[in-house]
């Protein structure tokens, strides 16, 4: 569904990524490609998820507690791994989230133009 | 956690196939040819093996980092408590230390190879047979004479490595196992000269093979070879690397000069390289000389020693073929060798203990130093031990105490989600790095006990041969015991204070019962092994004591001994008796000296020692064995503050050519001649056939050393004996060793080329030869002190800490009116508990363990009452000690401030 230019799309944060693979997973579990095709697709396709540092991600998070990994069938009916998100996985969302308000709404103030002002 | 990232990692593979699979499904669905979608995929996913790789990197640096973040922190944390951390490390660094050393020792005699090339085809040959003496105690065996020893093997077997030449040479023909046999035999103390001037070295005698056998190469000249050892060849000679650079400057100054051997001209043809030692490390041989010279140092008499089938004297070591196992040599050689054996036997009794061959491995060379000190230091390491056993118990006590104090931090890092392995990783690393720091300052504290060791060991003898070093070996096994202190002293408490109970641990932060049981334990632990260390060096002291108060029955204060050898500088019978009394009157003339005397050997070695008469002897009609023999010069009595009590004792009217004389001791006389008076009555030497007057009996000495000296002494005249080495004693005014310069002068006056040998006060001498008791009474007495202090500061933390914690409890008691008194008390009574349970667990394990130094013990039963006495009420009065202050800081705890504290 590559609609939109090239021009537009962003190359996510370093970090960030962690955090929208656990808002996705806080969904429900998933496996990789569908993971990635969410954040795309949840996005507008604004947010590309270079697929090469998915997979590195994942097992960061698995490594760190906040997710964990289990057999499931995909909707091709193929095996396929299901990342999970654990209680701690839960918390650190809530915090992260919290976190990127706080700094996206401070980086918005910044930004906005001084006639806007309220 | 690591399994679970391999396995994550392997199915990675697929994983991602199944993604790329899953977008080309997705492309083709949208429109695209298969290859088109397949491409697109492919493209879209990047680099397939950079994103393996970067899943990979995840997982490997994490342990390694946490890791470090563990060090970090638990550097901070040492930093944080340094009294504890110093405590720690000292006590650490004193147990592993000691433990180092000791090892060190064992290392150097029971796992160090030969330095030479491929010691590991290097066999030992070594014959066992029954013990020779059979139910009637006669001695019946093919070896009808020895030189060399023989010791105990496996079910009281006697074994020994001494053959009979002929048995090398069968051995040495058409050998299929062995690409050389060599042998060698013991050369003994030689008079080395050169260019005029004598000491006194040891000499090795070494076959034509010996060299070439050991794959040794000179530092300079050449070795010994079969040419050289074959009779009439000209005397060639080998010296040491030492001997080298002592007597001539240096190994290429050597080569070529012309020496004296006991006055036989040899020519320096070689020098041995620095670090060889020959095949004993026992013995470091100054002088190798061919076999065959012997014909020319000890005389042509001793050609028969090779003829002679039942004379066992030659030592043999062979190097394997290639390819050969020691099994298989033995196969081949043991039937050669029970041939060759089996006709040299004449009686019925000498072929039922025929001799049986047996190969050793020899890459270690011989095996006296093992025998000698392999079991010593066996209980040394397992004392040490016991000290590190302590050492951990307390160490482990004190972070069960600092646990309670971070249990909050722990429930806190907990209930955060740490997992709880991850936590006691962090606590483990943490004491394995507190027991590194303990390995890395014990080194130094081995290096110092090394040393200290090494002088008490050594105990002034001459040639002391066990050298300990620090090398690779020692340092692995050093720091792999750090190690497992650290995870041993430091798993218990890293459990007990990672215990799952979070909730009741964030609410009050007060430790339970659990944690006060640990502690218990290995205080418990701490009295019971202080208790056993201390029944050692009880026992040891006992031993030492016993000694001491041996009744020697001669003087020990105030005599100088020195030894010569005057034939081996070419002196001859008879003028050698009046070369011996002469010199007795010039000593006996230094101003000083009351009185001079001469004999074959100092009397505390006199059983072991020189030329002496060894066999039967009879009185009347009685024949008996068992009396030593004193062959003594004039005044020998007097100066040994022995007194007479009948007739007189050996003086100057006893000379070679007038009627042999001998004075008997006390002991003997009354036994056969009851109380009638031996003086003019007659005793014989059965073997030697002599006949001797007795003139006088003296009072009783012990004769020999001062566990197995005998009470029976004869003493005979050495102006009618035939001595070569005789030992001088001088009774002098205060320190005899003032007086050496005096002796050395004057023997340099008589003969220039006699070396004085083993300068030694009486003292000395006799204490020498029990340097082993003096050692083990000095070591574990230090040992005991230092398990004592130990387990007093374990003891002393435990009970603080309890006290500290039941602030609460003590308050109200005194509050109610509970005497402060009964708070000491209460306090105590706790440690006398405790200190009681580690006697009852420790008293039947010290019966049971210490049956295995019986040998050790001199007139000291290993269960002495007297000693597991006085050990209970040393160990049960630390423990009060200890114990009394945190008592008496209970007493004034001030009710009010307790329960306000509350």
């Amino acid at each position: 569904m590559s609609t939109r230019k090239e021009s537009e799309r962003i190359e996510l944060l370093q970090g960030t990524l962690d955090l929208l693979i656990l808002r996705t997973l806080a969904l429900g579990p998933e496996h990789g490609h569908a993971i990635a095709k969410a954040i795309e697709f949840r996005s507008d396709d604004v947010l590309q998820v270079e697929r090469g540092s998915l997979y590195p991600a994942l097992h960061r998070l698995i490594k760190r507690g906040w997710i964990f990994v289990e057999d499931g069938t995909s909707e091709n009916n193929r095996r396929a791994k299901f990342y999970r998100l654990t209680a701690r996985g839960r918390k650190q969302l809530a915090h992260e989230t919290s976190k990127w308000e706080k700094l996206a709404g401070a980086i918005a103030r910044i930004l906005r133009p001084t006639g806007e002002r309220e | 956690m690591m399994r679970r990232a391999k396995r994550l990692l392997n199915d990675l593979d697929q994983e991602i196939r199944e993604h790329i699979e899953l977008a080309t499904q997705e492309n083709i669905d949208r429109g695209m040819t298969p290859e088109e979608a397949r491409h697109a995929a492919l493209r879209k996913f990047g680099n397939v093996t950079r994103a393996k790789e970067d899943a990979r990197e995840v997982w490997s640096t994490v342990w390694l980092e946490e890791l470090r973040q563990d060090i970090r922190f638990g550097l901070r944390q040492l930093r944080k408590s340094p009294a504890f951390t110093t405590v720690a490390i000292l006590t650490l660094a004193l147990g592993i230390g000691a433990n180092t050393a000791i090892y060190s020792f064992m290392e150097s005699i029971l796992l160090r190879s030969l330095p030479v090339a491929n010691p590991e085809s290097l066999v030992v040959l070594n014959w066992h047979s029954q013990p020779p003496e059979n139910g009637n105690k006669e001695w019946v065996h093919v070896m009808h004479s020895v030189s060399g020893v023989a010791w105990k093997g496996d079910n009281g077997a006697m074994v020994s490595g001494m053959f009979p030449y002929g048995a090398f040479e069968t051995l040495g023909e058409e050998n299929p196992v062995f690409s050389t046999l060599f042998g060698y035999y013991n050369g003994r103390k030689r008079n080395l000269a050169v260019r005029g001037q004598s000491t006194s070295v040891n000499a090795e005698y070494v076959t034509g093979e010996y060299f070439r056998g050991l794959a040794v190469l000179p530092a300079a000249g050449r070795l010994i070879d079969s040419e050289d050892d074959r009779p009439g060849a000209a005397p060639a000679a080998v010296i040491s690397y030492g001997t080298s650079q002592n007597r001539f400057g240096g190994p290429a100054n050597a080569i070529g000069q012309s020496i004296l051997v006991d006055n036989i001209p040899f020519t320096v043809i070689g020098v041995a390289p620095p670090e060889f030692f020959g095949v004993d490390p026992a013995a470091a041989p100054d002088l190798y000389l061919p076999l065959h010279t012997n014909l020319l140092v000890d005389g042509a008499g001793t050609e028969g020693m090779y003829r002679d089938g039942n004379f066992y004297w030659i030592e043999m070591m062979g190097r394997l073929r290639p390819g050969v196992s020691m099994a298989q040599a033995q196969a081949a050689l043991a039937p050669r060798f029970q041939q060759w054996v089996a006709a040299t036997a004449t009686t019925e009794g000498e072929r039922a203990k025929l001799p049986a061959l047996m190969l050793n491995p020899g890459a270690a060379g011989l095996g006296s130093l093992r025998r000698k000190y392999s079991k010593p230091l066996l209980v040394l390491l397992m004392m040490v031990g016991l000290i590190l056993a302590i050492a951990c118990a307390n160490i482990g006590n004190l972070l069960l105490a600092r646990a309670a104090a971070r249990r909050r931090e722990m429930a806190v890092r907990l209930s955060l989600g740490a997992g709880r392995f991850r936590v006691v990783r962090q606590l483990l690393t943490e004491s394995v790095m507190l027991a590194s720091l303990g390995g890395a300052f014990g080194i130094l504290f081995a290096i110092w006990g090394m040393g200290a060791l090494t002088f008490l060991l050594s105990n002034g003898q001459e040639n002391f041969t066990l050298h300990a070093e620090l090398n690779w070996n020692v340092l692995g096994v050093t720091a792999a015991l750090s190690v497992l202190c650290g995870l041993l002293f430091g798993l218990a408490p890293a459990i007990q204070s990672t215990r799952p109970d979070v909730t009741s641990a964030l609410k009050n932060g007060r430790g339970g019962g659990p944690r006060r049981r640990a502690q218990y334990v290995l205080v418990v632990a701490q009295i019971a092994l202080s208790f056993l260390i201390l029944v050692a060096a009880g026992l040891f002291v006992q031993t030492l004591n016993k000694l001491h108060s041996v009744q020697l029955g001669y003087a020990r204060e105030n005599i100088l001994l020195f030894s010569l050898n005057a034939r081996q500088t070419g002196h001859r019978d008879p003028e050698i008796a009046t070369f011996y009394t002469e010199l007795r009157k010039r000593f006996e003339a230094i101003p000083g000296v009351s009185s001079a005397t001469l004999s074959h050997s100092s009397i505390i070695s006199a059983d072991r020692a020189g030329k002496t008469y060894r066999g039967p002897m009879k009185i009347g009609a009685f024949t008996f064995a068992g009396a030593g023999v004193l062959v003594a010069g004039p005044r020998f009595l007097t100066t040994m503050q022995i007194p007479i009590l009948a007739g007189r004792e050996i003086d100057e009217r006893d000379q070679a050519g007038s009627t042999p004389v001998a004075v008997i001791s006390e002991r003997l006389a009354r036994t056969y001649f009851g109380n009638e008076n031996p003086v003019g009555r007659r005793i014989t030497f059965l073997d030697e056939k002599r006949d001797l007057e007795i003139v006088g009996v003296s009072a009783d000495l012990k004769y020999g050393g001062l566990k197995e000296g005998s009470p029976m002494t004869v003493f005979v005249a050495v102006s009618q004996s035939s001595p070569d080495r005789v030992t001088y004693a001088l009774r002098t005014a205060g320190d005899p060793l003032r007086y050496v310069k005096s002796v050395y002068e004057i023997v340099r006056e008589a003969d220039s080329a006699i070396p004085v040998t083993n300068v030694v006060t009486q003292v000395a001498e006799i204490d020498r030869t029990i340097s082993q008791e003096v050692t083990f009474a000095k070591l574990c007495t230090g040992f005991a002190v230092l398990a004592l202090l130990i387990a007093s500061v374990g003891l002393y933390g435990t009970m603080s800490y309890n006290v500290a914690q039941q602030t609460s409890e003590i308050g109200i008691r005194m509050a109610l009116g509970a005497p402060r008194r009964a708070v000491v008390w209460m306090v105590l009574r706790r440690v006398l508990i405790l200190a009681a349970v580690g006697l009852v667990i420790s008293v039947p394990a010290a019966l049971i363990a210490f049956r295995l130094v019986k040998s050790f013990l001199f007139e000291t039963q290993p269960n002495d009452p007297g000693t597991l006495a006085v050990a209970g009420v040393v160990l049960v009065s630390a423990a009060v000690l200890a114990g009394y202050a945190p008592a008496r800081r209970a007493s004034r705890i001030d009710p009010l401030a307790a329960l306000r504290h509350e």
